[in-house]
């Protein structure tokens, strides 16, 4: 195991805006098969700006991203190399964002139909089971305005599933859920987790990060200011930021 | 006095140039249709060179009357164009409301596809589909819903509009009701029947519409 090759791999990764708002400030990870890491820290640090690099939704300023076997410098690269890199990954997001004139299986099976040029008949199967591992499976036929922010949620999950991804991205997932919502939607990633899923989860669910993280990184001012153990970071931080925050975050 | 035996009389003669109504609106409804799709994305994709010339485009189509255009195109283009110089009053009218109403229709698509939210366009990006997919399988079937209301008000300028092909001297229903008119001087009763024809038009056109909208609101 240990000789494994990184599923994600950053390298000297920045985001500038502009020359006076630099979102993210040498990023440096790696991430192996199986590990969930959830990214805590202030709004404004970077967390989803860094999420959102690694499919290149935000294209990075500098810095080269590896996940599986697409290697891409943001400085030299192709719009092939940006549509392999994102075939090597996929995105939950916090808004859903369901194509609105598919129904749920439509909508996971979109992928793999127009990218994976899968036959109907395939990508059928691979999203009855997939909404099945969802608990979707009954409604399967509704379109999302028929369906709540929950339901919603985890038909996102299913569709982002679908393309059997090396790493799926999490962005709040839960952020924009009534409150009543937000468990079945945890429930659903703390089951991929325990599968074994690779998977980023940008969250401020702490005590959800605390129970599903395998590795928890805290950031701050566009910097991974803490990585470690749940127990590290969350327990007994020592990073005086992050004392701050967790304190913050529990009122 | 309103004679209604009169009215009754001068309708159908009037009625009777419909096709051509019919004709002009019809053409220039799909030219239009076609011009305004493409101007539309050129726009919704601001392709460089191309979009700063459709917005001038657009710019001159809405901001000059449909009657100069005409005499502009017809007059004074012709001048140095044998293409417009040989072309009948009943093509020449056509173009130019194809170029009109396109301006307006694109200017209606592009609306409805700025309407399809940034969050879809993300999650077609992030499963590794191309602009091409993502503009054909999810927003052309959002947008033409957005669309419809927009489009058919167009039309139905663009079917008012067509009364002005006679300035060209194509003889439609306004063509008729001056020819009448010349005859018998009864205006009052000729131009009631001008307005009860375009008014039916437009009417069932609105009842198509309805219909329309409806299986469209029920799609999903």
């Amino acid at each position: 195991m240990g000789t494994e090759k990184p599923m994600v791999k950053i390298e000297h990764l920045y985001k500038e805006f502009d020359s006076d708002t630099k979102v993210l400030k040498d990023i440096n990870l790696t991430i192996n098969k199986n590990e969930v890491i959830a990214i805590l820290g202030p709004s404004g640090t970077g967390k989803s700006t860094l999420l959102r690099c690694l499919n290149y939704l935000t294209v990075p300023t500098k810095g080269i991203i590896e996940i599986g076997d697409i290697r891409i410098d943001a400085e030299n690269h192709t719009k092939k190399d940006v549509i392999e890199l994102r075939k090597h990954s996929s995105m939950v997001f916090q808004g859903y964002n369901l194509f609105k004139n598919k129904t749920a299986i439509e909508n996971v099976m979109e992928a793999l139909v127009v990218v994976q040029k899968k036959s109907k008949e395939e990508a059928e199967k691979t999203a009855l089971e997939l909404l099945a591992k969802v608990g979707m499976l009954e409604r399967k036929d509704f379109y999302p305005s028929k369906l709540s922010g929950g339901q919603q949620q985890r038909v996102g999950i299913a569709r982002a599933l679908a393309v059997n991804p090396n790493v799926l991205l999490f962005d709040e997932p839960t952020s924009a859920l009534d409150p009543e919502l937000v468990g079945e939607v945890l429930n659903t990633i703390k089951s991929l987790a325990e599968e074994g899923t690779t998977m980023i989860l940008v969250t401020h669910e702490i005590g959800f990060a605390r129970e599903v993280a395998t590795r928890v990184l805290f950031m701050d001012g566009g910097q991974i200011a803490a990585d470690g153990t749940p127990e590290e970071i969350i327990d007994h931080p020592e990073n005086e930021r992050i004392q701050q925050f967790l304190k913050f975050i529990s009122n | 006095m309103f004679k209604l035996s009169y009215f009754l009389e001068v309708l159908p003669i009037i009625a009777r140039k419909v096709n051509v109504t019919f004709e002009l609106t019809i053409v220039s409804t799909i030219f239009a249709l076609l011009i305004g799709v493409v101007v539309a994305i050129i726009n919704y994709y601001k392709v460089k060179g191309l979009h700063q010339l459709t917005r001038v485009y657009v710019s001159v189509m809405r901001g000059t009357p449909i009657v100069a255009q005409l005499y502009f195109f017809y007059y004074g283009l012709a001048l140095y164009s044998a293409v417009i110089r040989d072309m009948t009053p009943l093509v020449a009218v056509a173009v130019v409301m194809s170029f009109n109403m396109g301006a307006f229709m694109s200017e209606s698509i592009r609306g409805a596809l700025l309407s399809v939210d940034e969050g879809q366009k993300e999650a077609a990006y992030s499963l590794g589909m191309t602009n091409f997919q993502l503009i054909t399988r999810i927003i052309i079937p959002q947008a033409v819903r957005v669309a419809l209301p927009p489009l058919f008000n167009d039309v139905i300028n663009l079917i008012k509009m067509t009364s002005l092909a006679f300035m060209l001297g194509v003889p439609d229903i306004m063509g008729a009701a001056k020819i009448e008119g010349a005859k018998t001087f009864r205006y009052f009763e000729i131009y009631a029947a001008v307005m009860l024809i375009y008014w039916v038009i437009i009417f069932l056109l609105g009842l198509v519409h309805k219909v329309l909208e409806k299986k469209c609101a029920n799609m999903y």
